[in-house]
């Protein structure tokens, strides 16, 4: 489960790349959970168990607001690992259930590792006064600081990858509950992640929100 | 005025997406902000160095903006610079317009746009369409608002410099925020159907699903936390039962 050496520094070197794309440089969204998960799952040739993973959590991140100072979680590289990890053997419920789970906690410690990089910029940042050397170390020290965002974002995907093995090796030897109740509670899960954006759109739009749910029970009837 | 030539406008354009890249939490981006002024600043300057070196110390200071919205920003301020605008003048229009160029965009993006595209790929995941095409909707519908933005505020602010927020007050940006909220919860709506018929055939699991999206909707910005307590909860259930069975 653990991927083979090369595999391994590629998802390393990728995670560095999420973990910048989510503040420091583009902001192009691929480490949103949606892209980064289903991007780790095709490495290991199941980019549709990848998406799948990216879409439950992407349905429990739409309500994440990264703004201003906000201390907020931070998803990209769990979600990497976690679309990786499960794509490279079985995926029942019960697995999914875990990669989820840890996908979330993961998010919670990057969260961390964001606010003390950011409290480690603040001594970075701490320019000379005005004259010759403002401008070269100005920029000397920005890059410095989106390389250890890159570094941070490399570890974490470094340090996820066994640690998600060992809990899904766990899950596996230990699961007593029945495949369809840990289906039930991932897409419940999900359900609840999607309808709290009622609250981010606006609860005024709730009729559209009931207007989308006929539209969609349509759809099933007519498939 | 001096010229800014194209070189340096692309120059602000590119260094804005590093905008970022050293945001802490005493000057927030105003040491990326100065980051992104370097180029133009020494070609403005390039006469009087002792002038470029105090520009770009007054340009470290604290500043914030969304990151999108950085390049109106950059372009105004590069304008005034090249107007010879005194330093305090500056100073004020970046004090004038960090609020709301923060709160515009996170409006836009944050509250609508993101949510909006993620929703519109999850869409296409539940309907069974190949997970490059969901992946590909989501990036390109997203970035295509998220480019044309960086590009569009750049040109304004170097067209505006100083009449900046006169200008951004008429653009239709809240009404944008509103439609994309208005699609997006459609799509809310709809994903939320096919998501509580993924649960399971059977009328129980369906039920319990829809109650999930109910608790959801009531419990808003706190979903993620509620979902991870019930998630772990289980997942503890699971692998403690196999101890006493």
């Amino acid at each position: 489960m653990i991927p083979e050496p090369a595999l391994f520094l590629l998802l390393v070197v990728l995670g560095g790349w999420v973990g910048i794309d989510s503040t420091s440089a583009g902001q192009l969204m691929i480490s949103r959970p949606v892209v980064a998960a289903t991007v780790g799952g095709w490495m290991f040739g199941d980019p549709a168990t990848g998406a799948l993973v990216g879409l439950i959590l992407e349905a429990l991140n739409l309500t994440v607001l990264p703004v201003g100072a906000a201390r907020y979680p931070e998803s990209g590289p769990g979600a990497l690992a976690t679309g990786a990890v499960l794509a490279s053997g079985p995926a029942p419920p019960s697995a999914l259930l875990a990669g989820v789970l840890f996908a979330l906690s993961w998010a919670s410690v990057a969260g961390v590792s964001i606010r003390k990089l950011r409290e480690f910029n603040v001594r970075l940042m701490s320019l000379p006064a005005a004259g010759p050397e403002l401008p070269l170390q100005l920029q000397r020290r920005h890059f410095a600081a989106i390389g250890l965002d890159y570094l941070r974002g490399a570890l974490l995907v470094a340090v996820a990858l066994p640690l998600l093995a060992l809990l899904l090796e766990i899950t596996y030897a230990r699961w007593a509950l029945d495949p369809r109740f840990s289906h039930l509670v991932l897409w419940s899960a999900a359900a609840a992640g999607i309808a709290a954006t009622v609250r981010l759109f606006g609860a005024r739009r709730f009729p559209l929100f009931l207007a989308g749910v006929c539209g969609g029970i349509l759809s099933l009837l007519l498939r | 005025m001096k010229d800014i030539p194209g070189r340096y406008r692309r120059l602000l354009l590119l260094r804005s997406f590093l905008v970022q890249g050293s945001w802490n939490y005493e000057a927030l981006i105003g040491t990326g902000f100065a980051f992104v002024l370097l180029p133009v600043l020494r070609h403005l300057y390039r006469d009087d160095p002792d002038a470029y070196h105090a520009a770009v110390q007054r340009h470290c200071e604290v500043f914030n903006s969304h990151p999108y919205f950085a390049t109106l920003a950059a372009g105004a301020v590069a304008r005034l610079e090249a107007e010879g605008a005194a330093p305090e003048v500056i100073t004020r229009l970046k004090v004038a317009i960090r609020s709301s160029l923060g709160s515009l965009g996170d409006q836009l993006f944050w509250l609508a746009w993101r949510p909006m595209s993620a929703l519109l790929a999850i869409l296409l995941l539940l309907l069974g369409l190949p997970w490059w095409l969901a992946v590909c909707a989501f990036l390109l519908c997203y970035n295509a608002l998220h480019l044309w933005m960086r590009v569009w505020g750049l040109r304004l602010g170097l067209e505006n410099g100083m009449g900046l927020g006169r200008v951004v007050r008429k653009a239709p940006l809240n009404r944008w925020a509103q439609w994309m909220a208005s699609a997006g919860m459609i799509l809310a709506g709809v994903c939320t159907a096919l998501v509580v018929r993924q649960s399971g055939p059977e009328p129980t699991a369906m039920a319990v699903a829809a109650l999930a999206a109910a608790a959801g909707a009531w419990l808003g910005l706190r979903v993620r936390k509620a979902a991870y307590t019930v998630l772990l909860l289980v997942w503890t259930v699971g692998v403690f039962l196999s101890f006493i069975s």
